[in-house]
């Protein structure tokens, strides 16, 4: 520290002020560079190739705001130290000269310029649509599409999910007609759409694991991907405030192998056929389409 | 104060007073004045009432945190609780307590005797306390339970069908149009009512920034009346402004309100930034590193921030290119940032730092806005909002900055002006355990919430799972939030007493070069005696260098006496003895 040692070192441990900044300004040196690579400030990991750019983008992003925070209080601690008012200090009235200004701007203007261009760089790569790996469900040849316009047709059509939102659960619709709730199960390596609506209020589809936030607004269909580069179970939660019971939307993506996830295509059509006909066989039962309507109704409730 | 020197231009008398004033209660006078003073006193002692009231509402909503699946507060409390939480720390608290010290020093900085429409000014209060009161009256029924930000449809009658929906708009709304008519009249002041000489490139920096805040505010808050109304005629007279099924929009309201809210944001911050600036350059003893590049950074935030409010609105279905436009602001907004974080280090460096209580809450709101701005700076890249907006990493970033801005910030200014408000200063050992307990509690909050954002936490939520590391994450953030109270309500206390029984001090203790340190402590009704011309962006530096210079210079004009009569008169005086009349 380039203090000028014009007091003796006793002072220095008398000021609370100036131990306090200094405390703290070495405990940001410490904490903000190493925890950069340690588990806290990492992202969940990414298992989908969207996921993996915004990890790397993020990081960047990192880099330069602790930059910032280091530089910027670490001067102030450096002036307060270097430059507190003590007996014969007179205050050096100096003004900015002429070019100062225009040079600090323009070097500022630089950084902002160039993470501009990463910043669309990184994001036309988060939102082009990679193709089905090998390992998936329909194995494509290399081809991107933009989100807002139509995909090309072709013969590797990506796996297309209607997941719908409502208060407070997620209902995900196959290409096939099943649908679930709250669990969507996709098989691995596959290219998977995901067409966002909502038949209520705003809600946010979010698997911190599988990449980009979305919002399901009702009268819009919105369009994500992902693909998912490994099996298991990922876990997330709507992020926009939707009511009393917000916090329990939570939704779960579980990845299987391509055969697992025919077979539990087939079983869950199956098992809601079997459910179908036996509303429909109490219906008879109790006869009627009035008893049909009450049926319905305490389903609806 | 003794009266001016003879360098200023010749008193100019100015009628003041056309009638003795009549004899009332001081609460009547206060409640009745359109003084810029008594409405600055209003506003901030309002603001910070609702301060407590939303420091309050924090600790409630942490306390239910603490543990996870807590069961304290039940899910619908927790929505009330969040809904009026978010309403009162930014439009409750935050604008006015900006507008508070804007109305309180704007004048008398710029040398004025009075606002340019009185009146008007005193409607602006009322009207905010109106909206204030209507929101909070909402808990004798029903308070509003549709977020901090009530998006349609969740907002409309369908999912909300109690009044509480009603309250919000009407108190913000109410609130909102407060805003616009206060703004008009500070701005009309700033425009009509300065000293001679007083021209825009000398006018002080916090003037400067309340020119910003003013327009900021007079911008964002009509879009926001017109949005409470459009909201209020959907909810009760079958409007679809906002209904997607009938050819509505509720991406519309998305727009309005997050450009009110982003330009609250500005309007608060920018108001920070003035008042970081002077504190900065009277207590390094030295003028302001450059008084152009500072007003003209506070220009470009206030206009730049105002386009980027489509930052909020990354997970929007909006097309592609309108988030482009959002980063580019948003990222523009590095340059006048940047400059006024040099300008500040700058203006440090070289002076002779007093410490006392005003700079150092100037300095912990420089700290933390740093943490906050760098945060938004990381979130304002698309890839990462989309990761990370909506989630406490975000959340924390915005607490950082608005307590950097509004508590910190405002809080350095409260301690700055208290003296010239009320004639007495703040205790200064009070404040440096305030001020500790604030920087120590917005990092024991923010921190554990940035990185439960990271491990998918979303914003706003009554409960969380016991995953991971959330639970010692959210029990540090509580006891960091609890601390961080501590420390707000130590300088809301510090601020009841001293208003008593502070020490009595002078008009100008900080030996500030700016106008308002002219005037007596607390003000005279109107202002100044004598309205001193303005040369230079230091005027009262140029005063006491001029009162100086003819003190010491002076020298007692020859007397002419009889020369006959000398002698003896002489031998008396050198007696030192008083002249007998």
């Amino acid at each position: 520290m380039a203090r000028p040692r014009t007091k003796p070192a006793t002072s220095f441990a008398s000021r609370p002020g100036i131990a306090g900044f200094l405390g703290f300004a070495l405990l940001a040196l410490l904490v903000l560079p190493s925890a950069a690579h340690a588990a806290p400030f990492s992202p969940e990991p990414g298992h989908s190739p969207n996921a993996d750019t915004t990890t790397t983008i993020y990081w960047i992003m990192f880099a330069v705001a602790a930059v910032v925070v280091v530089a910027v209080n670490v001067a102030l601690i450096g002036a307060v130290v270097r430059f507190r008012a003590r007996r014969g200090r007179e205050p050096a009235r100096v003004r900015a000269g002429r070019r100062v200004q225009p040079r600090v701007g323009a070097l500022l203007g630089v950084v902002a310029v160039v993470i501009f261009v990463v910043g669309i760089v990184t994001t036309t790569q988060v939102r082009d649509v990679a193709p089905s790996g090998p390992e998936g469900l329909e194995a494509s040849s290399a081809r991107t599409a933009q989100l807002d316009l139509s995909l090309p047709e072709g013969d590797s059509e990506p796996l297309r999910i209607l997941a719908s939102g409502q208060q407070w659960v997620w209902r995900f619709e196959y290409p096939d007609g099943t649908f679930s709730f709250y669990e969507l199960v996709v098989p691995v390596d596959t290219t998977v759409v995901l067409q966002l609506d909502s038949t209520d209020v705003v809600h946010r589809w979010w698997i911190p694991e599988l990449g980009r936030k979305f919002d399901a607004v009702p009268g819009r269909t919105n369009q994500t991907w992902f693909r998912a580069d490994e099996e298991g179970t990922y876990d997330g939660q709507s992020a926009a405030y939707s009511g009393a019971g917000y916090a329990t939307m939570r939704a779960r993506v579980r990845v299987v192998s391509v055969p697992e996830y025919q077979a539990w295509l087939d079983q869950q059509g199956k098992d809601l056929q079997d459910a179908q006909e036996a509303v429909q066989k109490r219906v008879q039962q109790l006869g009627g389409a009035e008893a049909g309507a009450a049926v319905a109704q305490g389903a609806a409730e | 104060m003794s009266a001016p020197p003879t360098t200023l231009a010749p008193a100019r008398p100015e009628l003041v007073s056309d009638r003795f004033p009549a004899r009332r209660p001081a609460w009547v006078t206060l409640a009745t004045s359109g003084d810029h003073k008594a409405l600055g006193v209003l506003f901030i002692a309002t603001a910070l009432a609702f301060l407590v009231l939303a420091v309050v509402e924090l600790v409630l909503m942490r306390v239910q945190l603490i543990v996870p699946e807590s069961t304290i507060i039940s899910p619908e409390i927790f929505g009330q609780l969040l809904s009026t939480y978010g309403a009162t720390a930014v439009v409750l608290f935050g604008i006015p307590f900006a507008l508070g010290l804007i109305s309180y020093v704007v004048p008398l900085q710029i040398g004025a005797r009075g606002t340019a429409f009185p009146r008007l000014g005193a409607f602006g209060y009322w009207l905010y306390l109106a909206g204030g009161v209507t929101l909070y009256a909402s808990f004798l029924y029903r308070p509003p339970d549709a977020g901090v930000n009530p998006l349609p449809p969740l907002s409309d009658t369908v999912f909300s069908s109690t009044n509480g929906v009603d309250t919000w708009i009407v108190g913000v709304g109410l609130a909102a149009l407060g805003f616009v008519v206060f703004a008009i009249n500070m701005l009309a002041t700033l425009q009509t009512r300065r000293a001679p000489g007083m021209v825009w490139r000398r006018l002080p920096l916090f003037s400067w920034s309340a020119a910003v805040g003013g327009y900021v505010v007079l911008v964002a808050g009509a879009v926001m009346v017109a949005a409470c109304a459009m909201l209020f005629i959907d909810r009760q007279f079958d409007g679809v402004f906002f209904d997607a099924g009938e050819g509505g929009s509720p991406i519309l309201w998305q727009h309005l309100s997050w450009f009110f809210f982003t330009g609250a944001y500005v309007a608060i911050l920018v108001t920070a930034f003035g008042a970081i600036s002077e504190i900065l350059a009277t207590f390094s003893g030295k003028p302001s590193f450059s008084h152009r590049a500072v007003a003209g950074a506070l220009v470009a935030v206030g206009a730049l921030g105002m386009l980027a409010w489509m930052q909020n609105m990354y997970t929007a279905p909006i097309p592609i290119g309108w988030t482009y436009f959002a980063m580019a602001a948003a990222l523009a907004l590095t340059v006048p940032i940047g400059l006024l974080l040099f300008n500040w280090l700058a203006t440090l460096w070289g002076g002779a730092l007093r410490l006392r209580a005003p700079l150092l809450f100037a300095l912990g709101a420089i700290s933390t806005i740093s943490f906050g701005l760098a945060g938004k700076l990381a979130y304002s890249v698309i890839p990462v909002g989309w990761q990370l907006d909506g989630t406490t990493a975000a959340q924390a970033g915005t607490y950082y900055a608005l307590v950097g801005g509004a508590v910190l910030g405002g809080f350095a200014a409260l301690y700055y002006w208290f003296p010239k408000i009320t004639g007495r200063t703040m205790g200064e050992g009070i404040a440096r355990a305030s001020f500790w307990a604030i920087l120590v509690g917005v990092h024991a909050m923010a921190i554990p919430m940035v990185l439960a954002g990271l491990d998918g936490q979303p914003v706003d939520i009554y409960k969380y799972y016991d995953e991971g590391a959330l639970d010692t994450y959210n029990l540090i953030a509580s006891v960091g939030s609890f601390v961080l109270a501590l420390g707000v309500l130590l300088t809301l206390g510090n601020a009841a007493y001293s208003a008593r029984r502070g020490v009595a001090i002078g008009a100008d203790p900080w030996r500030g070069s700016t106008l308002e340190w002219f005037a007596l402590s607390p003000p005279p009704p109107h202002n100044f005696d004598v309205i001193p011309d303005v040369r230079g962006t230091e005027p009262l530096r140029d005063i006491r260098d001029a009162v100086r210079h003819r003190t010491e210079t002076w020298r007692p004009p020859p007397v002419e006496r009889p020369p006959a009569a000398q002698p003896a008169e002489s031998s008396e005086g050198a007696r030192g003895g008083p002249p007998v009349a």
